[in-house]
Formats: C-alpha cells, structure tokens, sequence
C-alpha cells in the first residue's frame, strides 16, 4: 500500500491541482477532505454565483479571494433592487472586500441606482452582463443606463445585455458617447427577446463603427423591409467593413428570436421577401475571413443563397457553425453534384430553419459535404422525410451526435427515430417533436436510396475512395453484404443489426412487433408537446431504452382554451421512469395558455392542466427541476396551484426547484416536506416580470420566511 | 395583533384624492385581483388595500383558528384597519364574502361608510323555503368532500389533488378561488362561509347601497341581488352588468370599473 498520498504533495502543486478542478461538486468534497485541501480550494475558486438573500449579504464569506466571475443576478429575494436593502453602501463595501479580484460581474439592475452602486466597486472589471426581466424604468433619457455603467470602466471588452430588459435606444449612444471604452470592447451581445423591433440599420451601423475591435457579435434586428430603417443590404456591408475580425456574427430577427414555433402546414416562404442580394451576401463573407460561427436569423425570405453558402467556404476557412433561418435554396443538388452549402466540409454544426425547397436529396448533399457534422437541427421543413433524415444519418454515423427535428409535417416522434437509427448508439442528445399520428408513408416498403449513384462522378475535389468509405465502414452495414463489393444498397431490412424487428408501422402503440431500441449514449433528451397531447406513447415510440439519459427538457405548448377537459387523467411523466438515470428535467410550460381564475362555463382553469401535467412527476428521482407554470395573460400571470405545490412536494429527492413564475407562500411551504432540498427560488424570468408588489406572491417577506425555513434544517451530505 | 396587523395584511394605501375607497377582496384571492381595476382610481382617491387573514399573501400562523371562526372577527380586522387609518369615512368596495362583511361592519359603524358597493354578494348561499340562495346542501357536500379530501393529503404528506374543477357546476364557479388557500385553512373558512345568513340583519343596515351582479354568475343567482334590494334597510340600487362569471375585476374590470365610477358617490 503506498504510503504516500496526493496529500504530501507541496501546497504550490496541490492547489494547482485543486485550482484545476472546475465541477462545483467536486470542488465542494474537495473542500470537505480537512482543513488545508479546505482553504486551498476557497483560495482558488475562480467562479462563484451568490445566492441567499440580501439582508444576510453581511454575511458574505470572505475565503473565495481569487473569485474572478461573481454572479450576483440570483440574490433573494430574485430582482429585488440592490438598492432596497437597509444599508446599501454596506453592501457596495462587503462586496469588494470579499471578492477583490472580480473581473467579470453578472448583475441583476433592477433601475439606475444598482449601477451607481456597484459599478464604483470593481474599476477594473473586463467583463459585465447585466439582467433585467423587470420592464425598463423610465430613464431621462435613452442610454442613460449604459452611459453609468460605461463610464466606469475603462478595461471593458465584454458586454452582455442579452437578458437584460432595454430599448435598442439605449445602446447606440451609450456607445458613442465613450469611444475609447467601445473601440476596446471585442464581444457585445445584444441578442435580446424583450426588443419589440430589434436594431435597425443606423444603430447596426453606428454600433459597429464605434466597436472596430470587435470578435464577437450578436444582435436582434429589424429585418423585415416593411419597417423604416430596416437592415438591409448596406446594413450588413456595414457590419463587414467596420468588424473585420468577427469570429463569432449572430444577427437574428426579434420575431425568429422569440422561439415562436411555425406551421408545420406552411410552405416555407414568407409573403415578402428579404431585401438582402446574395450579392450583398457574398460581399459580407469575403471580409470576414476569422469567422468562426455565422448565424443569420432572418424572416423574409433569402432567396437562391446557395452561391453566397459557398463562398463560406472558401473565404471563411475557420467556419465550424452556420445558422440559417428563411433562407432558399441552401443546396439544390443536381444527380450527384454537391453545391451551396454542402461545399462547405469544415462544418460542424448546422442548423436551418425554414428552408422550403430542402429535400431529402439536399439532406443527403449536406450529409455528403458537411462530412465533419456533429450537430444538425432542422425545424419547419415540409418536404423532407425519413428516408432522407436516414440516410443523412447514416453517412455521417461518425460524427454525427446532435439532432434536433422540430416543426416538419413528415417527422413526427415515430418516424424521427426511426429515421435516426443508424445513429442510435452514437447520439448524445435529441430533439423531437411529440406527435403521435403523423400522416406519412408507410414505413414498411421503404426502399433506401440507390447511393451507388455517388459512387463516381463529379464530386469536386473528392476522391471516390474517400466517399466509398463511408458507405462500406465496417462499424455498420445495413444489410450484412459484407464490404467486399463498393456497391451498397441501404434498405429498411433490418435483420442483421437488430432481432425480431417486424416494422409495422401500426405496431408502435403496444410496443410488440418492434423490438426494444436502446440509445446507448443520449444524455440529454429535449420534446415538445401540443397541449391536451399525452407523454405515454413515448416509451413505445422507439425511445425504449435510455440507460444514461440524465436530462431531459420538455416543452408545452398552445392554448388550453380551445380545448375540452383531458380525457386520461395524467400527461404520463410517470412513463419516464423507464430512464432509470434521469436525475434533471426543465418542464416548461410557460407557453401554455389558459385561464387562471376566469374560465368561462365550459372551460377549465389551469389548476387544472397543472393537475394534468404535474401528475406522476413525484415517481421520478430527480434531484433538479425547472418549472414553468401554465400563463393566463390577461393577467400576466404564471402562478403555481394547489394540486401543482402538492404534486411538486412529492419529488422527495430534489435538491433543487425553481419556479420560473410566482407562487403564494403557503404553497411554498409545502415544499419544506423535501428533506434534501436545499436551493429553491422563484424567478419570474420572461419578459416582462410582473411588477407590483401587490402580487402577494412576491413580497420580500414571504421569500425571506420560506428561505429562513429553508436554511434552518439540516443538509444530510 | 397590534400595529403589526396593518403589515400582517399587507395594508397599502395608494393614490391620492380627498375620498377614500376601500377594496376588499373574496376568498381565495388576495388585494392583486384588484389591480386592473386600480389605475382607474387612484388618480382622485386615496385607495387602501388589504389582504383577508386567509389570503395567500398572509403568513399562514397568523390564521388563528380560534379567533376566526365567524365573520364577526374579519369585521374586526377591517375596523381596526380604518381606525389605525384614521378614516373617518370612506366608500366601501366588497367582492363576495367581503361584501357580507362591508355589511356587518356597516351596521357596527354606520357612521364610517358614506357607501357600500356589494359585488357577487349574497346574504346566504344555501336554498331555503321560499329562498333560493343558489346552492343545494347536496352541492355544498360535494365541494366539501373535494376539500376535506385535500386536507386528508395534505395533513399525511400528499399532494392535495382537488381543484375547482371536481366540483359540481353549479359551484363552481364560487369555490374555485376557494383552492387557493392551504387545505385546513380552506376547510375551515368554507365552513364559515357556507353557514353565513344575514336575511335576519339585513334591514338593520342604513348606508345606501350599490348591488352590482353578473348577469351570469352561475353561483349567485340575479334573485339574490333582489332579495337584498328589497331587505337591505338603506337605500340600495342593483345594477346587472352583462358578464359571465363571479369575478368581473378579472374576468372584465374595464366594464366593472365603469359601473363603480357610476355608483361611486361623487
């Protein structure tokens, strides 16, 4: 038995070692081991967020002293003002001199006076992100807000506004007015859900010109050439010609940001066109040859952009992620030919929204090119289908380790998975859309695509043995005809690689006749789900067997009052317990729509779909949850109900909850029947968080009592 | 209590203006049911707000189940409210049980209210002979197993399932709000609130009245706004408006508020 151990080491290499370690966890039994491992790893923690609340703030260890990242958006009671606490100088003052070294700050600026109060504390800090869900106060005048913050900060490079509740007024002359601050800034994001219109060309234009230095760029914009002012051509030239070294461009459409989720029915294209040129596309491209990460969001259509995708490829070498959204034409391939974006083989991530002309022969050229991709999400393609998805997966079985499928009339849960079969032992994380009765091709006499046909021909600056590769790869073969002939037909005839598989396509409610899938590798596992739909078809869906799922996020969506009482009594979260490691879930749903109190004769009141939803969420052991109470937005108001508290009581192994919504205090009592829990917190994070304080829900009382009860037990590890 | 009974029930005094106007809210909602209803007011009135002990906002040990077993002792929160106020006279602006209560502290301190405004108010729920109150007793047993059964739960450690949707329809619409509260809270008030009959008092109240009813209030029939026209001892006028259900400041305040203008004494 050695007898020296990691403890002998010196201090100096120790707390290198300890310093290294980035998991929170992990850190935190480090510090557990004895005294000194205890010190060095208060000593060289680098990230802290601060929770607990604001009258205890005095409280505020002072060990962590090499803290660089504080995060102080999450104090309790969530979005109270800094300023409303007894003492704020205090604070100012305890702050700094806990946390010397901070150079990036993550704050909660409810109004003005929060800035004025903790920008002074720290001069020198490099990074900021502000966050506001609460509306914008009324301010002298616009950018007043930013100027304070500006101002102080000489060594800013990084600003955040991407959750923080503004006009896009503000930006352009807090930015003007400190040229010296915004030359130095090289990562702005101001890609913010709560603009009502989004940046228009002038602010593009100014913002960029003022912030020369810029990598890394993102911005809500006003595509929509109906609007004055809109970003346009020039706009985008702009962006090109004053931000050389961006790496990183994210320009989207405030509509296209706000996640709405289209019309699987819809053709694609929009009524107007985008008034950007490919022209102008391609001219943008050129002049930025570091980019890393491109995406444009945009909501008119972008037509025939297959020329502009290519000269990504050759203008923009270290391109690794596209975004597109409304853009046509992306890749037409004619016989065997690759074109527009599937040029572009550097690709690791893709992701199109939109894209009305794709099909199943376009996936397979992006499949063909984009041989590196590891992350695909395609959302509101009509025409493409699982053959297509298939046989994508199947050439990219190396790589390929991300899916989403969202919004596409021909993929539904079923046939997504089945289309992703081929990848079904490699994929780490998936999206699919929960519907159930998708009207699609039988799935039986599915022939695959003759690839033979790729074989030769002209495939630019490709050889053939290299395209052959990866239709004979030893790792899978479709049809077991061994890799002796280059020739390979991929058919839906299954024996080899899977038993008893009899693909009925009516066979899938009760599960026999399938065979059981098991997805190997998924970690994280992300649905959306109609209201009034069921989870229960799941488990026999094709997603059978998930031993290492940890994740999942699930997301409802639609209006509740079109719809009669549920006929089942549960959404069936029950059924995940088949996924014996799920240990985190987000439930989210915000956008369900329904009425709160006022339901007319007929109709039913959220308590109810929260009943509904919520069932059976006590069975699974998980340790952390997310949830989003159902809106009713006449009132603005996503509230937890009884039953949901009482259902939520029965997660007895959660050590984590938070409620993006509010919720009385003697519902939040019941909580305290979670022996482990031990971080809970409302946050009323969607634009815009209810105000008043006559929301009884939110009073700086009621949180502080729930939480005083809260800390007074006793943690158990 | 003490003073710590204006911060208990969460007392807000907005607005300014030289009359004053006192909402009170129905069980199982609290002062924020009030709050589209408010802009239209604080502009010339000082308005004050409070909570009822059993309101989700109010911390639940201050719910003392020996003190508030009739309405006696709610009135005596609101009195206490107005004299800590110092408010000599005021408008008054119940909604439901509120309204029952405006009634009783109406008749305690006439001389405090220059008006009662009754919304959804009911002097009893339970039919009689040759009453129609609305509620059958078979009805009222439903909505108190659906609770007792919550409490059962709840006291055991389980989820309380009940909603106001498992309760026959005639009721609910009144008892929906009602499961907002915590499940013993609920059982107890319901109790109090179920058993309530004024018929006897109602002619000795002698400040004027407005009755303001939905046409459509499935649990507050229109003969009720009548029978209280008819008993009320002051001058009371009832004014049906045309919505549905028992809750006009959610369901339509832009409407309800117009009518309080026009009963509002000017």
């Amino acid at each position: 038995m050695a007898s020296t151990t990691l403890n002998d080491l010196p201090d100096v290499i120790l707390s290198n070692i300890i310093a290294a370690v980035s998991d929170v966890r992990s850190r935190n039994s480090s510090a557990l081991v004895c005294r000194k491992w205890y010190l060095l790893e208060r000593a060289t923690r680098s990230a802290l967020t601060l929770r607990g609340n604001l009258r205890d703030l005095f409280m505020v260890p002072t060990c962590f002293t090499s803290i660089s990242h504080l995060d102080l958006s999450l104090l309790s009671p969530w979005g109270h003002p800094l300023t409303s606490a007894s003492d704020p100088a205090l604070i100012g003052h305890v702050l700094r001199h806990a946390f010397p070294s901070v150079t990036s700050l993550t704050l909660y600026a409810r109004n003005p006076s929060t800035i004025q109060l903790i920008a002074p504390q720290w001069p020198f800090l490099e990074h900021v992100k502000l966050v506001r869900w609460h509306q914008r106060p009324q301010i002298a005048a616009a950018g007043d807000e930013l100027k304070i913050l500006i101002s102080e900060y000489g060594k800013l490079n990084s600003l955040d506004l991407s959750a923080f509740y503004c006009w896009t007024d503000d930006v352009p002359p807090a930015l003007e007015s400190y040229p010296s601050v915004a030359s130095n800034l090289t990562c702005l994001n101001l890609l913010n859900p709560s603009f009502s219109e989004g940046f228009k060309s002038d602010e593009i234009k100014v913002i960029t010109k003022a912030c020369s230095n810029l990598r890394e760029f993102r911005a809500a914009c006003m595509f929509d050439p109906r609007y004055i002012g809109y970003v346009g051509d020039e706009a985008l030239v702009s962006v090109s010609v004053n931000c050389p070294k961006l790496a990183i461009l994210h320009l989207a459409d405030t509509s296209a940001l706000s996640n709405a989720r289209g019309d699987p029915e819809d053709e694609g294209f929009t009524q107007e066109d985008a008034k950007i040129n490919v022209a102008t596309l391609i001219e943008v491209f050129s002049g930025l040859p570091l980019l890393e990460e491109l995406a444009l969001d945009v909501c008119n259509n972008v037509r025939m952009s297959g020329p502009a995708l290519e000269v990504l490829n050759s203008k923009c070498p270290k391109l690794r992620s596209l975004k597109l959204g409304q853009f046509h034409g992306i890749t037409l391939p004619v016989e065997s030919k690759l074109d527009g974006v599937a040029l572009c083989q550097r690709l690791e991530s893709l992701s199109i929204r939109n894209v009305a002309d794709l099909t199943d022969m376009g996936l397979i050229a992006i499949a063909r090119g984009c041989c590196r991709l590891a992350k695909f999400e395609v959302h509101g393609c009509k025409m493409i289908t699982v053959k297509g998805v298939r046989t994508m997966a199947s050439l990219l079985r190396r790589t390929l380790v991300d899916v989403k499928i969202s919004c596409c009339k021909n993929l539904g849960a079923v046939q997504s998975l089945k289309a992703l079969e081929p990848i079904q032992d490699r994929i780490e994380s998936l999206h699919i859309d929960c519907i159930w009765d998708c009207t699609t091709e039988d799935l039986e006499d599915l022939d695959g695509f003759d690839l033979n046909s790729f074989d030769q021909g002209e495939v630019s600056g490709r050889p053939v043995e290299h395209t052959a590769k990866h239709f004979t790869g030893s790792d899978y073969d479709y049809d077991g005809m061994g890799s002796a002939s280059k020739k390979c037909r991929y058919s839906y005839d299954l024996n080899s690689s899977y038993t008893g598989v009899d693909v009925n396509s009516d066979g899938y409610e009760n599960g026999n006749g399938y065979g059981e899938r098991t997805w190997e590798k998924l970690r994280y596992l992300s649905l959306w789900v109609a209201v009034g739909q069921l989870l229960t078809p799941l488990a026999s869906s094709g997603l059978e067997n998930c031993p290492n799922l940890e994740e999942i996020r699930i997301k409802i969506e639609g209006d509740c009052r079109e719809l009669p009482k549920p006929a089942v009594r549960e959404f069936g979260l029950s059924t995940l317990v088949n996924y014996p490691k799920l240990s985190k879930m987000h439930l989210d749903c915000g956008d369900t729509i329904g009425y709160a109190h006022t339901a007319p004769s007929g109709q039913m009141d959220l308590s109810l779909w929260e009943r509904f939803y919520l069932i059976g969420v006590g069975h699974l052991s998980l340790t952390e949850l997310d949830y989003w109470p159902p809106q009713d937005r006449d009132v603005n108001q996503r509230s937890l109900s009884l039953p949901a508290a009482g259902l939520l009581q029965e997660c007895f192994s959660l050590r984590k909850l938070f409620i993006h919504g509010t919720a009385h205090e003697h519902f939040m009592m019941f909580l305290l029947r979670i022996h482990d829990l031990r971080d809970v917190q409302l946050r009323e994070d969607y634009y815009p968080a209810p105000e008043n304080d006559m929301s009884t829900e939110m009073r700086a009382d009621s949180c502080s009592r729930f939480e005083a009860a809260l800390n007074r037990r006793q943690i158990s590890d | 209590m003490g003073h710590s009974l204006l911060e208990a029930l969460n007392v807000r005094v907005v607005g300014s203006g030289d009359r004053i106007l006192v909402l009170a809210h129905g069980f199982g909602t609290d002062q924020s049911a009030w709050q589209r209803i408010l802009p239209f007011f604080v502009r010339d009135h000082r308005v004050v707000l409070y909570d009822l002990v059993c309101a989700g906002s109010v911390n639940p040990d201050y719910f003392d189940f020996r003190r508030y077993t009739t309405l006696d002792a709610y009135v005596d929160d609101l009195l206490y409210i107005l004299d800590a106020l110092r408010i000599e006279r005021c408008t008054y602006v119940g909604h439901s049980i509120s309204a029952t209560i405006g009634i009783l502290a109406s008749i305690r301190r006439p001389e405090l209210f220059t008006k009662l405004v009754l919304i959804g108010a009911s002097p009893r729920f339970l039919n009689d002979k040759n009453y129609h109150g609305g509620f059958e007793q078979s009805e009222i047993e439903k909505v108190f197993s659906a609770m007792e059964a919550n409490y059962a739960a709840w006291v055991n450690g389980f989820a309380p399932l009940a909603v106001g949707a498992d309760v026959p329809e005639a009721v609910r619409e009144f008892s929906r709000t009602l499961f907002n509260m915590r499940p013993d809270i609920t059982l107890f008030v319901s109790r109090t609130v179920f058993n309530i009959d004024l018929r006897g008092v109602l002619g000795l109240v002698r400040v004027p009245c407005s009755i303001i009813q939905t046409a459509k209030d499935v649990s507050v029939p229109a003969s009720v706004a009548t029978y209280l026209k008819n008993h009320l001892g002051g001058r009371s006028t009832v004014h049906m408006l045309d919505i549905e259900g028992h809750l006009p400041h959610l369901s339509a305040p832009n409407l309800l508020a117009q009518e309080l203008r026009r009963a509002l004494p000017r």
